[in-house]
């Protein structure tokens, strides 16, 4: 730790010691703060891009730049100067609260996601439960917005979304159960490392592919897009946002996208590990955005999932496909098959 | 340093507000939360002792997981038994609800 | 007084955990309890870490916040009429004294014991840093029966939940 300034003289090597500190890089520069901002304001551009190529169009294409790069910073100056409309009898104090709660809780995750092998801002030992623990704490938020929106619609989206965002967790959690065994450890940094060799998209591919249907439920993205189901419920829970309001959950959401897709990265894709000719952090951006893309693509392709469906394929397929997969890994691990690459 | 009498003191107060909210409060919702107060309560003390008096050996962290998984067993059986006494009574004053039958 | 920085967040979090319980008892409105009592769990959770029991307090957070507070939420949307608006918590009689005296009778009972006992207990002696890991093997070799136990339970009580609430048509 630096010494405080006692004197005046000390104040300009303290500051410079603390923003040269790694600590104070990683947080506010990468993979901290101004990277998360730059990168989620990237995959809304990068998203609408796609889109319009699936759907035959151009997208986004007059905001400056080549191909409307600037298209993001147009929309966040649009939404700060809309205005902010809070519906009759809202809970105000819940309304205006939450998306900045939701901003919050889609960041903290990022603290413990290993960027390369020292960017990670905190390596804790319970790495993975940490992020787990965070994202059980969406849907209660949802659901309050829902309810302090004092309206049907948003209501009855706040219900969906919360039971397909609960039901949606589990399959996810068993998923990671397979890779925590294979790694032997909770902290991603190790999890991570253990797959110096083999990715664990190999052993582990049933769950990979359980865990990647699951982050799309809960991110509610096509074809699991019934809380937002435009032709019913106008725009599900957050129908009544407007503003600044709308921009902070927009880029909630977007962050979550880019949480569950480095997530996937770090337990399946092998993280950071690719050949040395890129640093090891643009590895892992460019695996994420790979599957951002698969994220994003079926929302232009598939139709939307029906409830029914929906339900038996959160608490029963997937549930039964994860534990089919937890086995084959504890068979796989205690014969000793993969101990060739060192797991 | 934060010593063990610390937490202890912690942990009576949080008893202390739980058993106020057990016996004086109306709603049985917010009984509930009275409950829940107390079995954090006690959660935190036993997290605490076994930190303090021997922490190799990690008897209390695994009395907090049982104990935090009995709980959300109990809140939701809990929660479960508000509804039925309110679909059947219209009311969740436990002061009024104080007939066995129906 | 000069707090040391493990002093200030001790502090910090006890005054968290107990002001929001404090306010999940007190609040008009029952969502502002749910959310002050979410707001006292993540206090608790915070003590958890504090306590070197990293695991515990992640569980904390995702079991307690994550779907206790979520079924109090629903259940309070649920039970809305005008029941709840007409009833106050305003205790009439002697019941406000009662509780009051005996909360505060265990309360400073259990506190003063304590803190007489107080040079008696250990301090922070050891700074125990125990792997994660170690509560796996604990939990499996030592206390099997609990932990099937609790699974027997959980289904049996995830059952009667299910059909306590279902409506019969």
């Amino acid at each position: 730790m630096v010494a405080l300034p006692t004197t005046p003289a000390d104040i300009l090597p303290f500051v410079i010691a603390i923003v040269t500190s790694h600590a104070f890089i990683t947080i506010v520069f990468f993979p901290g703060f101004i990277h998360l901002m730059l990168i989620t304001m990237f995959l809304t551009w990068y998203e609408r891009k796609i889109l319009a190529r699936i759907q035959l169009r151009i997208g986004p294409l007059y905001a400056g730049g080549p191909g409307g790069i600037l298209q993001p910073i147009a929309d966040g100056v649009k939404l700060i100067f809309k205005e902010v409309m809070v519906p009759y009898k809202a809970d105000k104090p819940l309304f205006l609260g939450i998306p900045l709660a939701l901003v919050f809780l889609a960041a903290l995750p990022f603290a413990v996601i290993p960027f390369g092998q020292n960017w990670v801002i905190a390596n804790l030992d319970v790495g993975i439960v940490f992020v787990f623990a965070v994202t059980s704490l969406f849907p209660a938020m949802i659901l309050l917005f829902a309810w302090a929106s004092n309206s049907k619609y948003p209501f009855l989206g706040g219900l969906r979304s919360l039971f397909q965002q609960v039901a949606y967790e589990i399959p996810m959690w068993i998923a990671t159960l397979s890779v925590v065994m294979l790694a032997g450890s909770l902290n991603l940094v190790d999890i991570v490392n253990a797959q110096a060799k083999l990715w664990f998209i190999i052993p582990a591919f049933l769950s990979c592919v359980v865990f990647f249907i699951s982050i799309m439920a809960e991110l509610e993205r096509l074809p699991f897009d019934l809380p937002e189901a435009e032709p019913e419920l106008v725009a599900g829970w957050y129908t009544e946002s407007s503003g600044a309001i709308f921009m902070l959950l927009f880029l909630g959401l977007y962050m979550k996208l880019y949480l569950m897709s480095s997530l996937v990265t770090a337990l399946f894709l092998g993280g950071w590990w690719g050949p040395a000719f890129l640093p090891q952090p643009v590895w892992f951006i460019i695996k994420t955005i790979f599957v951002a893309t698969l994220i994003i693509i079926p929302r232009g392709v598939y139709p939307r999932i029906r409830v029914d469906m929906l339900i038996r394929i959160g608490w029963s397929r997937l549930l039964i496909i994860a534990l089919v997969n937890l086995f084959v890994t504890i068979f796989l691990l205690s014969t000793g098959i993969l101990a060739s690459w060192g797991l | 340093m934060v010593a063990l009498v610390n937490y202890i003191i912690v942990s009576a107060a949080l008893l202390g507000i739980g058993v106020y909210g057990l016996t004086v409060k109306r709603n049985a919702i917010r009984i509930l939360f009275a409950i829940e107060i107390i079995v954090n309560a006690a959660n935190l003390n036993f997290a605490a002792f076994t930190r303090y008096m021997n922490p190799a050996q990690v008897t209390g962290q695994v009395i907090v997981f049982y104990s935090i998984a009995a709980a959300a067993m109990e809140a939701a059986v809990g929660l479960a038994l508000i509804l039925v006494a309110f679909r059947l009574n219209s009311t969740i004053d436990v002061r009024k609800l104080d007939k066995l039958k129906g | 007084m000069s707090l040391v920085p493990p002093d200030l967040i001790f502090v910090i979090l006890a005054a968290v955990t107990i002001i929001g319980s404090i306010l999940a008892l007190q609040a008009k409105e029952l969502i502002y309890g749910a959310v002050a009592l979410a707001i006292s769990f993540i206090g608790v959770a915070g003590f958890f870490v504090f306590l070197d029991a990293p695991y515990l307090a992640m569980l904390q957070i995702a079991i307690y916040v994550g779907a206790i507070v979520v079924l109090i939420l629903f259940t309070v949307m649920l039970v809305r009429r005008g029941s709840l608006d007409e009833m106050t918590d305003r205790a009439e009689g002697g019941e406000g004294t009662v509780g009051l005296w005996l909360a505060g009778l265990l309360a400073i009972g259990i506190a003063g014991v304590a803190a007489l006992a107080g040079p008696n207990l250990p301090t922070d002696t050891q700074p125990a840093s125990l792997p994660v890991s170690s509560l796996g093997p604990v939990l499996v070799t030592q206390y099997p029966v609990p932990l099937i136990i609790l699974a027997l339970l959980l289904s049996s009580a995830l059952l009667g939940a299910l059909i306590l609430a279902k409506v019969d048509k």
